[in-house]
């Protein structure tokens, strides 16, 4: 890992809080990230990699108190120490997000041009309404929404999915932070609209030299698009590493089943899927120990106590694991199961 | 054993007090064996939707015709669409509404064979098989929806699909909402399902990979028609409509470094609004290989026989 | 709430679960303690309240007439010389009985036509909507004085008059929940399984459909209340001498300057009883925004669970209730 990462969270824990129940969500989670390079966080619904981005920003939905723990520095400043007052500063400005569902991220009566521009004020505060204009509708041409000019003054209702979703982007990269936190900004939309938007990340990235942290349950969508991935199992990373090495080389049991589980190339029609056995967790109820021990065919004794996530196959090596199988076992053939 | 066989399918939406209709689905022919499964793969706002809830009478046709076996179902009403329904079932694609939320599981079930007269006393019995046959416990019948996961709704909901005992079922993305580990389960207790009680699927998804996977032809559709259909590994292989192409191009590989060689194959633009759809062939506006005459020919609309056919005379 | 708010409550909130007794049990909490008390005290003297009472509300008693309170009328008497108390007990059942009778008529009818036009659609949908609109524009005054004028005053007459006017609400409540319910997949797949269109009515679209309305009423039960002391005070609803709160208004206005408590203790029970019915109605009203956890709560959850991490856990409460109860409402 180079000197320095934009991104430094360490042993972050989240606990949730609503009237009814307290659940952590998040467990003692660390990764970091690398200037103009993209993460993934990647896992299944409830594993806890949104909550471990929302922390970042403070933004918790309605009725839900959260208790953090852990550091999370970014470029000197440790977010988990801010009040709410400065965490708003960053957020915006410092750290962008992009979300999953572009409708409900604009305000629908609004137009979209004057809620962009909003966004560009909070860092050119001084700029007069002809140039902030101009500077959206450069933004917006940036991010690839023809007529520009136009569609400035149309309601998000207005817009297709593909063209909101760019405008999601356009305010993100608005004032140009150093972080980008796209959280599912795919899931929602088609394949080929996916590659657009991916497309367009990775341009940005590029260009701005922004980094990333992409939060998806989709493996290809990483493939593609990630320099390093973490994965997340029950609120803690269960593997993290350079992509090439932890889609190539899965060590973890569930990335290997995540992997195997996705329909592949070329295999014949009625071929049976690889699964997981059992179900994803529940976060509420987790069993002590390892919280994959219940699906994993390599469980064993050990596996009653929670494995840490160390560096395989060497002290330097970038590729972590959090599973106490030795590594004669996890090179085994895995068994296909059938339900 | 009976074949489903549509028609030159048309279903509009609109006229009368909205300002233009939507024709969602425009001259669809295909017809599904016994024991076939047909995939039928789409973008959203490609009409595959609207194309199945006609088929199974929840949307009207506004015209075309939908034959089961030796009857016209097209907007059946009373006991033809009775007697349909008990044959020809469907998967919906949200396990989070798609159950009632008020009943149990058993509830529902016994609900289910209730329409068919499955007597009383056996009813219970009846449910527990049902569940066993997708994989739940017996436990699961005194459970409400809320107390169960999205794979295991998703099982309820095939397993009341299967309560009426038809020979056919439409499945409508139903595997999409789930999570990636689930989805792998669910694939294969349909595709065990399929083969254990031999029963005809129209399989819908967006998600080439699965489709691939399960079904012995496939459909494509782009904006209310049919631009390729066949058998699926000749539709995969040696594609032949550029919308076909781009869509097997625009799936992900899970090898990073293959991946990044391919870059993201951009396909431009956006789908057109099924409202004002382009004139002549309706992908001309995003296609690669678009000639002049694209604008104003229309391609010969597919005749839904088992051979590999493609709507695009370019190519 | 009025009736728009609730009808896109209901809307907006179709898409989660349903309702459950749970959740209303838990609202329950949230209504003030004197609200609730009021209501409760109002439905028991309802119900009980002629037989606690000491004398005959009737009875008339010329030689102790407007007494103030004694040891014998403990709440004195009025102008013919009858137990103010016992009138006020008894007058809490006529008001009871007409809230119950006017609501539970008008969710019945409401109900029923609202279903059947959500249900069917079409001609019947629109014909069935228009006759509501009507009900809806029709101040209720004019509408009791028609219905009273026709068949003249009474206690009956009055309710009748009440329940037409309040019908149409419920109509439309009903009708708004019926018709966002049919699209839901889970409806759509009950009638794609054969389930008779009768079945899915009662079994799956009536039940849901109901529950706001019983929401709703809670919240009108006030205006009732309001409206049955309205006409009684009129000289519309229960004749004399049938005991009344708006009616014993009435009767003790005549001497308000030397009598104050005769207008005083009926327009006194009258108002608890609103207030309270509406305080109830309210607290009980959809609340879509879920609130947070209380500040004390908070910090007796934290100290029961375990640490959550490293970190210094005394102080942390501090920080993290001053830092995130900030910014909630």
């Amino acid at each position: 890992m180079s000197a320095n990462p934009v991104l430094d969270i360490r042993h972050l824990s989240v606990r949730l809080h609503t009237r009814n129940d307290s659940v952590q969500v998040v467990d003692d989670v660390s990764w970091h990230l690398a200037p103009g390079k993209t993460l993934a966080l990647v896992g299944e619904s409830g594993c806890g990699k949104t909550v471990s981005a929302l922390s970042l920003t403070g933004l918790w939905p309605a009725g839900v108190v959260a208790e953090c723990d852990g550091e999370a520095w970014l470029e000197g400043q440790n977010l988990m120490e801010l009040n709410e007052v400065r965490h708003r500063r960053i957020r915006g400005t410092q750290i962008g997000m992009v979300f999953q569902d572009p409708l409900t991220a604009f305000n629908p009566a609004r137009k979209v041009g004057p809620q962009v521009a909003d966004a560009v004020r909070r860092t050119h505060p001084k700029m007069n309404k002809a140039e902030v204009r101009r500077r959206v509708q450069d933004f917006f041409v940036e991010v690839g929404i023809s007529e520009a000019e136009h569609r400035y003054d149309l309601y998000p209702h207005e817009l297709s999915g593909g063209m909101r979703q760019r405008a999601l982007v356009a305010m993100a990269i608005a004032n140009e932070p150093r972080v980008l936190i796209a959280d599912e900004p795919t899931t929602a939309l088609d394949v080929t609209m996916q590659a657009q938007v991916l497309d367009l990340l990775q341009r940005l990235q590029r260009r701005h030299g922004m980094s990333i942290v992409l939060i998806t349950h989709d493996v290809g969508v990483v493939a593609g698009m990630a320099d390093d991935v973490a994965v997340v199992y029950a609120g803690k990373v269960v593997e993290f590493g350079p992509v090439v090495d932890v889609l190539t080389n899965p060590r973890h049991p569930y990335t290997r089943g995540l992997l195997a589980a996705i329909p592949g190339a070329d295999v014949e029609p009625g071929t049976r899927f690889v699964t997981l056995p059992g179900l994803p967790p529940d976060m509420a109820d987790l069993p002590s120990g390892c919280a994959f021990a219940a699906r994993c065919e390599l469980a064993h004794d050990r596996c009653s106590a929670i494995p840490a996530l160390v560096p395989f196959e060497s002290p330097a090596a970038e590729h972590q694991v959090a599973c106490w199988a030795e590594p004669p076992d996890i090179s085994a053939p895995e068994k296909v199961s059938r339900r | 054993m009976s074949t489903l066989t549509v028609t030159d399918l048309v279903v509009e939406f609109g006229g009368a007090r909205s300002r233009k209709t939507v024709r969602a689905v425009d001259h669809v022919s295909f017809s599904v064996r016994p024991g076939e499964v047909v995939g039928l793969v789409g973008e959203s706002g490609c009409g595959k939707s609207s194309l199945a809830r006609s088929i199974i009478g929840l949307e009207r046709a506004t015209s075309g015709s939908i034959v089961w076996g030796d009857t016209d179902v097209t907007n059946a009403r009373g006991r033809t669409l009775r007697r349909y329904r008990r044959e020809v079932q469907y998967v919906f694609q949200d396990p989070y509404a798609s159950l009632s939320p008020r009943l149990t599981v058993g509830q529902t079930l016994e609900e289910a064979l209730s329409v068919v007269g499955h007597p009383r006393r056996t009813r219970a019995a009846r449910a527990s098989e049902l569940l066993h046959l997708v994989g739940l416990p017996k436990s699961a019948l005194q459970r409400g929806p809320s107390a169960l996961s999205g794979g295991q709704r998703q099982r309820v909901a095939i397993a009341r699909a299967l309560a009426v005992e038809p020979r056919f079922l439409i499945c409508d993305e139903p595997v999409s909402a789930l999570d990636v580990s689930v989805r792998a389960q669910v694939m294969n207790l349909l595709m065990d399902l399929q083969e254990e009680l031999n029963l005809g699927y129209l399989f819908i998804a967006h998600d080439l990979g699965l489709v691939r996977r399960v079904a012995h032809r496939t459909m494509v559709m782009y904006l209310g028609r049919i631009v390729e259909s066949g058998p699926s590994h000749e539709v995969y292989g040696q594609a032949s409509h550029p919308y076909t192409e781009c869509l097997l191009d625009a799936i992900p590989s899970v090898d990073p470094r293959e991946q990044r060689s391919r870059g993201f194959t951009v396909l431009q633009g956006e789908l057109p609004s099924p409202a004002s759809p382009p004139p002549g062939c309706r992908f001309h506006t995003r296609c690669p290989h678009a000639q002049p005459q694209c604008s104003e020919r229309v391609p010969e609309v597919l005749t839904g026989e088992p051979v590999h056919q493609s709507a695009c005379y370019v190519r | 709430m009025s009736l728009a708010e609730a009808e896109s409550e209901i809307v907006l909130s179709e898409g989660s679960r349903a309702r459950s007794g749970a959740r209303i049990t838990r609202q329950l909490r949230r209504v003030p303690l004197p609200a609730l008390v009021a209501v409760g005290l109002f439905v028991v003297i309802g119900v009980v309240g002629p037989w606690l009472a000491p004398y005959d509300p009737n009875q008339v008693d010329l030689a102790s007439v407007r007494q103030s309170f004694s040891g014998e009328h403990w709440l004195g008497t009025d102008s013919l010389g009858r137990d103010e108390l016992s009138r006020l007990l008894t007058a809490a059942r006529t008001s009871l009985v007409a809230i119950a009778l006017v609501l539970g008529l008008s969710i019945l009818i409401g109900a029923v036509i609202g279903v059947v036009a959500g249900a069917t659609g079409g001609i019947v949908d629109e014909v069935l909507m228009r006759l509501t609109d009507v009900g809806l524009s029709v101040p209720s005054l004019v509408m009791a004085l028609a219905v009273l004028g026709a068949r003249g005053p009474g206690y009956y007459n009055m309710i009748l008059a009440l329940t037409l006017c309040w019908w149409p609400a419920y109509a439309r409540l009903t009708r708004v929940a019926v018709v966002s319910l049919r699209q839901q997949p889970h409806i759509e797949a009950t009638r794609l399984i054969g389930v008779p269109p009768l079945t899915v009515l009662v079994r799956h679209l009536l039940p849901p459909a109901v529950a706001p309305t019983l929401v709703f009423a809670s919240g009108d039960a006030g205006f009732v209340a309001l409206a049955v002391a309205t006409f009684s005070f009129l000289g519309l609803g229960l004749q004399p001498p049938g005991a009344e709160w708006g009616q014993m208004l009435v009767d003790g206005l005549l001497t308000l300057e030397q009598y104050p408590m005769l207008v005083v203790l009926p327009g006194l029970a009258l108002t608890l009883t609103i207030v309270g019915l509406n305080l109830l109605g309210e607290a009980l009203a959809l609340d879509s925004l879920p609130r947070n956890i209380s500040r004390r709560t908070l910090r007796r959850r934290i100290a029961k669970l375990p640490p959550l991490g490293v970190g210094r856990r005394v102080d942390r409460v501090d920080e993290l209730t001053d830092a995130y109860f900030g910014r909630t409402r």
